[in-house]
C-alpha cells in the first residue's frame, strides 16, 4: 500500500519534471545579466567600429524581419519571420556563407580566388572568377572628394556625418552570442522627418565589430529588423571550409561577361539621363527619386516575358500586368503632385505616380509628396 | 526436507529477452516488419524514375541531391516515414504491450505475479524501444543497399555542397537513425501512457495517431506559433539538419530534448495508472 503510493509520488514528479522540461525548452534562451564593461564615449566606440580590423569568425547569424514585405520563395532571408544564416571567416578574404531554407540549401565559398554558389535545390553550381564576384560600385556622388586612405581619418570624417543629423549614445551594455557588448544607439535628431524611432547597434567589446543590428520605427516596441549573431565562435576556423569542390553530376556553370554592346550602352544611357536620380533632403529624411520613362516599365516586363520565352525553349511568353501588381501592393492616392500607388512597409514608403515620377524613403507619406513635387 | 524456498526474482536479461521473443514471435510483427523493408525499395525506384526522367533533379528538398548519391536514400527515406509510418509502428507495438495483453486477459496474470509493477512497465518499454530502434535500422539497411544499387556512388553529397567520404557519411545515417529513435520514443511513450488506461488496443493507435495528425495541423497555424515549442512535431522538418555541413546541432538537440520530455511524460503516466490499477 506504502509503496504503491509512492510509486504514484515519483511517477506525479515525473509528470510535472517532464511538463516543466517542456515549458523551459519553449522558453527563448535568456540574454543573460547585462556584462560590466569599462565606460566608452559613443564616438570613441563609432571610431573604434570603422576602424575594426578585420577577423577570423565562424557562427550563426539570425534574421527576425518584420517588414510586411510578401515572402519570397527560396530565400526565407529576406521574408517576414525568423530565418538563420551560417557565416565563416579566415578574416583575409575568405568567406563561406550558408543560407539554409527549409529543405535545401545555398553555400556561397570565396576561396581567395574564385568565387562558387551553390544550390542544392537545382544541384546546381556557379563559378564566379574573381573581380566579377565583386558587386557593382554605386556612386551616388560623382564629385565626392577623393577618400582620405588614412583609416581612422574616414572614421573621424563618417562621425561628424553621423552626428550632423543623429544623436549618437551608448546605452548601457548587452551579451549577444555570448560575448559582452556595447549597445550603440544612433536616434534622429527631432527636426528629422524619418518612420525610424532609432538604430540600435551592438558592438563587441573586444573585436569592435557590431554583432546585432536593429532598426526600430516610430509606434512599436518590436523591432521592424533585427539582424544579430546567435552564435560566434572568434577565432581561426577550419581551412576546408574556404575550399569548394563542384560535386559530381552538379551542373557547373560559368557565367561569362560578354561587353555590352554600343547600342545597349547607348540605350542605358538614354535611360539613365532620362530618369534623372536624384537624392532630395539630407541626413534619415533623405529621398531617392526619379522618373522612369512611361513605356520602361512596359519595355522591362516585355523583356521579362521574352526572357522567359527564351527559357522555355519557345513556350508562350507571359504578359506581366506591372500595375496591376503595384495596385495590388500598395494603395491609390492623389493629390495636387498628381495621382499614384503608395507602397508602405515598416521601415519606409515609396510613392509611384501615375506618369513615371518614383521616390522611396525611410519616410511619412508627405515627405515623399513634397519630394515627388520636387521630380521635374 | 528439501532446502527451504528462497524467493528469487526472476533475471532481468531472461525477462528482457523473453518479453522480444513474445513481440518477435507474433506473424503480425514479421509481416509488419517486411512491410517496413518494402518502403526504402519502393521510394528508391520512385526516385530513379524520377531521376532517369529528364534531369538529375529527382524533385525537391533530399529528392534533388539523391542522383548518383545513393547515401542519402536512407536519410530521405527515414524522413518520409517520420510523419506517420514510423508513430503508428510505435503505436502498434505499445498498444500490443498493454492493452493487448489486457484484451486477452494474459495482464491480470502478469500484474499478480511476483514481480513489481514498475518492472513490469519497463521490460514492456524495453521492448517497444528495442523493436523500434530495430525497425528503423532495419529501414536504414534495406535503404543503404537500395541506394547503392539504385544511384551508386561511395560519399554522400549534403544540401551544403560538401560531399561526405564512406565512414562519415555512414555515421550521419547512423545520426539519423538515432534522432528518428528518439522522436518515435516520444510518441511511443505516450501511445503507453493509452495503452496503460484501456484494453482495446485499436483505442491506442485510433488515440496516438489522431494526435501526431492534430499536432501537425495545429503546426500549420502561423497564429498558434506560442504553441508549437510545445509540440512533439514541430522540429520533425529540422532533423533534416543532418544533412548540412558542417552539422548545426542545436535543432538536433532540442527535438531529442523535446521528445526526451513527451518519453518522460508518457513513461510516468503509464506508471501512475499501472500503480493504481486493480489487478
Amino acid at each position: 500500500m506504502n509503496r504503491r503510493r509512492v510509486t504514484v509520488v515519483a511517477a506525479a514528479v515525473g509528470v510535472v519534471a517532464g511538463v516543466a522540461g517542456l515549458g523551459v525548452l519553449a522558453m527563448p534562451a535568456g540574454a543573460g545579466p547585462a556584462p560590466e564593461l569599462p565606460e566608452v564615449g559613443a564616438e570613441a566606440l563609432v571610431e573604434s567600429v570603422l576602424t575594426a580590423k578585420p577577423s577570423a569568425f565562424g557562427g550563426a547569424v539570425s534574421v527576425t524581419n518584420d517588414l510586411g514585405i510578401p515572402g519570397i520563395t527560396g530565400l526565407p532571408q529576406l521574408s517576414d519571420g525568423d530565418s538563420k544564416l551560417r557565416v565563416w571567416t579566415d578574416g583575409a578574404g575568405r568567406v563561406r556563407v550558408q543560407l539554409p531554407a527549409a529543405d535545401s540549401e545555398k553555400t556561397f565559398v570565396d576561396d581567395g580566388q574564385t568565387g562558387w554558389l551553390w544550390d542544392s535545390a537545382e544541384q546546381k553550381v556557379t563559378k564566379l572568377a574573381h573581380g566579377e564576384a565583386e558587386a557593382p560600385k554605386l556612386e551616388l556622388d560623382p564629385n565626392a572628394p577623393q577618400v582620405p586612405t588614412d583609416p581612422v581619418a574616414v572614421a573621424r570624417e563618417a562621425v561628424a556625418k553621423i552626428k550632423e543629423f543623429s544623436d549618437v549614445s551608448v546605452d548601457g551594455t548587452a551579451r549577444v552570442a555570448d560575448r559582452p557588448a556595447y549597445e550603440l544607439v544612433l536616434t534622429p535628431k527631432p527636426t528629422e522627418r524619418t518612420v525610424l524611432r532609432e538604430v540600435r547597434v551592438a558592438v563587441d567589446s573586444e573585436l569592435r565589430i557590431p554583432l546585432r543590428f536593429e532598426v526600430l520605427t516610430n509606434g512599436t516596441a518590436v523591432p521592424a529588423v533585427q539582424i544579430g549573431f546567435s552564435e560566434l565562435n572568434v577565432g581561426p576556423q577550419d581551412a576546408a571550409l574556404f575550399t569548394f569542390t563542384p560535386p559530381p553530376g552538379a551542373k557547373v556553370s560559368e557565367p561569362e561577361l560578354r561587353e555590352p554592346t554600343a547600342e545597349e550602352k547607348a540605350l542605358a544611357e538614354g535611360a539613365f539621363t532620362e530618369a534623372n536620380p536624384q537624392v532630395i533632403g539630407e541626413g534619415w529624411d533623405q529621398v531617392l527619386a526619379a522618373r522612369i520613362p512611361a513605356d520602361s516599365l512596359k519595355n522591362l516586363a516585355q523583356q521579362q516575358g521574352d526572357d522567359r520565352e527564351w527559357k522555355r525553349d519557345g513556350g508562350p511568353g507571359q504578359d506581366v500586368d506591372v500595375e496591376g501588381l503595384l495596385k495590388q501592393v500598395g494603395k491609390q492616392v492623389s493629390g495636387p503632385w498628381g495621382s499614384g500607388t503608395l507602397i508602405t512597409t515598416r521601415v519606409g514608403a515609396a510613392l509611384i505616380a501615375d506618369d513615371g515620377r518614383v521616390a522611396a524613403g525611410a519616410v511619412p507619406e508627405q515627405v515623399l509628396v513634397e519630394a515627388i513635387g520636387q521630380v521635374k | 526436507m528439501s532446502a527451504p524456498l528462497v524467493a528469487t526474482r526472476a533475471p532481468l536479461g531472461r525477462q528482457l529477452r523473453s518479453e522480444l521473443r513474445w513481440i518477435i514471435r507474433r506473424p503480425r510483427t514479421v509481416i509488419g516488419l517486411f512491410g517496413l523493408c518494402l518502403v526504402p525499395i519502393l521510394a528508391g525506384i520512385g526516385l530513379w524514375f524520377a531521376v532517369d526522367d529528364g534531369d538529375a533533379s529527382g524533385g525537391p528538398g533530399l529528392a534533388a541531391i539523391i542522383g548518383g548519391n545513393g547515401l542519402v536514400l536512407p536519410v530521405f527515406t527515414l524522413f518520409l516515414a517520420l510523419p506517420l509510418l514510423l508513430p503508428l509502428v510505435g503505436a502498434i507495438w505499445a498498444a500490443d504491450g498493454l492493452a493487448g495483453e489486457s484484451q486477452h486477459g494474459t495482464l491480470r496474470g502478469l500484474m499478480i505475479a511476483p514481480i513489481g509493477r514498475m518492472r513490469l512497465l519497463a521490460v514492456k518499454s524495453f521492448g517497444v524501444a528495442t523493436m523500434t530502434l530495430f525497425a528503423i535500422t532495419l529501414m536504414a539497411f534495406v535503404a543503404v543497399i537500395t541506394g547503392a544499387i539504385l544511384f551508386g556512388g561511395t560519399g554522400m553529397l549534403t544540401l551544403s555542397g560538401t560531399t561526405l567520404s564512406f565512414g562519415p557519411a555512414l555515421a550521419r545515417i547512423a545520426l539519423t537513425i538515432l534522432l528518428v529513435t528518439v522522436q518515435v520514443w516520444g510518441v511511443a511513450a505516450i501511445a503507453m501512457a493509452i495503452s496503460a488506461c484501456t484494453e482495446h488496443p485499436l483505442v491506442v493507435m485510433a488515440a496516438t495517431m489522431a494526435g501526431v495528425i492534430v499536432f501537425a495541423v495545429l503546426g500549420l497555424f502561423e497564429a498558434l506559433d506560442w504553441l508549437h515549442p510545445y509540440l512533439i512535431t514541430t522540429y520533425w522538418n529540422s532533423l533534416i539538419d543532418v544533412m548540412r555541413d558542417p552539422l548545426p546541432t542545436e535543432a538536433l538537440w532540442r527535438s531529442s530534448a523535446l521528445a526526451g520530455c513527451y518519453i518522460l511524460i508518457g513513461l510516468s503516466l503509464a506508471a501512475m495508472r499501472l500503480a493504481t490499477k486493480d489487478n
